[in-house]
């Protein structure tokens, strides 16, 4: 993997035209995105984007990158299928906040579990727009919605906390409201090595409320790197997650110092270690036989 | 296997309270009393010492634990069992549990509601007595959940979001078992997802019922109507030998009164029905007449509804003996056979008809047009539209056979519509008459011309 200078953010942008509704918060990510992986320098073919269903999904194809459009939260196991297949690519996993964290919500201990270098970028809008607006994992409680007509009653989840609870070993938040910030925040996540996630507060125009458009999220927004927080606190970073909701802290929550081997790592460390001393490949069978 | 020798006593620590019986019968003195706690389960198991033991066996007649002194050679493992047997008769002061009927409560005269398809089912589930409804968003298939969640709180019901449709066939699962009607919208990917669930339901006999608004397929596809389900819900419902009965509706007004027939059937044959429509009916708006009654439903007697009266009832569909299984299985075939007579079709201008067009859902509506219009031209065509694709009403279509008639089948499939009608005229034993088909996918649907000119060739 070697930086090199030669692409520029355009690279990465497709010939398809975004469709979200004028003023979504995604256009800003994909923007984001661009840069970032333009200040990485992979060339696209290297780059393997994988998103599940919903609005946010849509954004694989609208970069240059190898892209997967796949099935309703599975992202992140078809990210790590193909993680699998070829360790060298860089795998980015999209979704929405319904995606990651309501159908595919089972999936994302486990990823963070295995630690492979996936970075997973989650559009938070806490709602459901493709669908045309139900109840989201992250809608706040009593929020009104076409399926929780008279409010919900449920506790939303908190995405950041979820993470940091799991033992990610990379955590961050951004926002369309920092479009520098985010592109920073996406290359750092790239770039760290193991599973990297990054929760992106994306407003949705259409179907969001108020005070989750730019204005009012710039109004609660505060940067960690402001605040003083030191991102290899992982207590500190948790106590912050807690104001998810109520504060949008921009930055990184939460980067392990001394990031552990990533699980594709291991894979070949253990691939090494078992054909050390391994028969030829023809005699492989005779481990079944007894003798 | 003979035994060669007498078994020696195994314990399991976890399992012993030190009650002590064991070292009472003991002969030869090998078993103690220990001051030893055990940590798992704070009570202070017995000690054995096996040297002077001859393996009378009297310990472990003794042991009133199940799994606390067995015979050293079965090993401290044990297998699995069936619940049912396990803990035997299950034993309970209640009553035998006696079904509360559904009552019925006459509905006032009113004027018909033009509304959507959608809304028409949601609707029927209501007056049905359907008070729990799970889902997932899927388009298009949503706007069921969103009335759902307008109206039940109002009604003494339950709206509840699922995470995944995963989730919301196991809590069908959960309310069904409890014996009350449930239902979800759903659409072609996510009734996908619902299939392990409905294989469940369909071996624990939980009535539920599915409306799939089937959309285009596979994979993502898109979001217009086709009914590439019909193969899924005929032939794939999940793993074992399942079917349930599959109602198609074709109109706004049929989204209503199937799905209340679909309420009556799943508790009837206590198991899973599916109402299968497509995305245009999911959405079309028309106008529904409102039944003259609506259904106060009660709690049958098989149902785990969580009081007294249900005490004995066991809800599952593990049978571990083989032989259970078997009967089991021949239990729901016989059920698979009582619910042929559940097929209904709608005919129109068959009687003489030279050509029978075979249609449901959204395409008979063309097809109905397409039949009127080749009346018009003389040539005699009819239109024979299943009310349920499984059973599949082979014993109505008979009657419209004979020497000379031919079918042209009109799907928006790949010939699944077909699928089901041949596997029904080889299963009657019936000869199959000469079958054309207009077939369109990827949510285009056939049209009217194409229809009359597919008929005209084959009649002109």
């Amino acid at each position: 993997m070697s930086a090199t200078l030669e692409y520029q953010a355009k690279d990465y942008k497709s010939e398809l035209k975004p469709i979200w509704c004028p003023g979504c918060g995604d256009y800003s990510v994909v923007q984001g995105i661009y840069r970032a992986l333009a200040a990485i320098g992979r060339p696209p073919h290297e780059i393997a984007f994988i998103s599940g269903i919903g609005c946010s999904s849509r954004i694989p194809g609208y970069t240059t990158a190898y892209g997967f459009n796949t099935v309703h939260g599975r992202a992140l196991p078809i990210a790590q299928g193909i993680k699998m297949a070829n360790p060298d690519l860089l795998v980015l996993a999209a979704g929405g906040d319904g995606d990651g964290f309501s159908i595919g919500g089972g999936h994302l201990a486990h990823l963070v579990r295995r630690n492979m270098d996936i970075t997973y970028i989650v559009m938070d809008n806490q709602i459901y727009g493709l669908t045309k607006g139900q109840l989201s994992p992250t809608s706040q409680k009593g929020r009104q919605t076409c399926t929780s007509r008279f409010g919900s009653l449920e506790e939303p989840v908190n995405p950041l906390l979820y993470m940091l609870a799991y033992g990610a070993h990379f955590v961050a938040q951004a926002c369309p409201t920092d479009l520098a910030g985010m592109a920073a925040i996406i290359e750092e996540a790239i770039r760290f090595p193991g599973f990297a996630f990054v929760n992106i507060q994306s407003p949705c125009v259409t179907y969001g409320e108020e005070a989750q458009q730019m204005k009012g999220l710039k109004a609660i927004q505060e940067s960690l790197k402001a605040l003083g927080h030191d991102p290899a606190d992982r207590l500190a970073a948790m106590d912050l997650a807690q104001q998810y909701g109520t504060k949008m802290h921009l930055g990184v929550f939460y980067r392990n110092p001394e990031p552990p081997a990533t699980y594709e790592q291991l894979v070949r460390e253990r691939q090494a270690e078992q054909m050390k001393n391994a028969a030829p490949r023809e005699r492989i069978l005779d481990l079944f036989i007894k003798k | 296997m003979p035994v060669t020798e007498r078994p020696k006593p195994s314990l399991v620590p976890e399992y012993c309270k030190g009650c002590g019986r064991c070292v009472s019968v003991c002969v030869k003195g090998c078993i103690a009393f220990d001051d030893e706690i055990n940590p798992a389960t704070g009570v202070v198991p017995v000690v054995i010492d096996l040297e002077k033991c001859n393996g009378c066996g009297l310990c472990i007649e003794a042991c009133p634990e199940p799994y606390g002194l067995r015979a050293l050679d079965q090993g401290e493992d044990y297998e699995l069992q069936d619940p049912a047997k396990l803990y035997g008769a299950r034993l309970s002061e209640a009553p035998e549990p006696e079904d509360i009927p559904a009552q019925r409560i006459p509905l006032p005269a009113c004027q018909p509601l033009v509304i959507k398809g959608n809304y028409a089912a949601a609707l029927g589930a209501l007056l049905a007595g359907c008070r729990h409804v799970y889902g997932y968003p899927i388009t298009p298939s949503t706007e069921g959940a969103e009335l759902m969640s307008k109206l039940l709180p109002r009604l003494d019901g339950v709206f509840l979001q699922a995470v995944s449709e995963v989730a919301t066939v196991n809590h069908m699962y959960g309310t069904g078992g409890a014996g009350l009607p449930c239902l979800t919208f759903t659409s072609s990917p996510g009734f996908s997802l619902m299939l392990e669930g409905i294989s469940y339901m369909a071996g624990a006999e939980v009535p539920a019922v599915f409306i799939n608004i089937m959309r285009g397929g596979p994979g993502l596809g898109n979001i217009a109507p086709e009914q590439s389900d019909i193969k899924l819900a005929c032939r794939g419902l999940g793993h074992g030998n399942t079917h349930a009965i599959c109602l198609t509706p074709s109109t706004p007004q049929e989204m209503l009164d199937l799905t209340i027939l679909a309420f009556e059937l799943s508790f009837k044959y206590r198991h899973p029905v599916i109402l299968l429509a497509d995305g245009y009916l999911g959405q079309m708006t028309g106008k529904v007449q409102l039944p003259d009654h609506m259904t106060k439903p009660g709690i049958p007697k098989w149902a785990v509804y969580g009081d007294l009266a249900h005490r004995k009832n066991l809800i599952n569909s593990i049978y571990l003996d083989e032989h259970d299984l078997e009967r089991h299985n021949e239990y729901l075939c016989g059920k698979y056979e009582a619910m042929q007579a559940e097929a209904r079709a709608e005919t129109f201008l068959c009687e003489d008809a030279e050509l029978i067009v075979v249609a449901c859902n959204t395409p008979a509506r063309a097809a109905k047009g397409a039949v009127q219009e080749l009346r018009h031209q003389g040539l005699k065509a009819g239109l024979f539209r299943p009310l349920t694709v499984w059973p599949f009403p082979v014993e109505q279509l008979k009657a419209h056979l004979g020497p000379g008639r031919r079918l042209l089948v009109v799907e928006a499939s790949a010939g699944q519509l077909e699928d089901e009608l041949r596997l029904a005229l080889s299963h009657a034993g019936l000869p199959v008459p000469p079958v054309a088909h207009v077939r369109r996918m990827g949510g285009m649907l056939p049209q009217q011309d194409q229809i009359v000119a597919a008929a005209t060739a084959i009649l002109a």
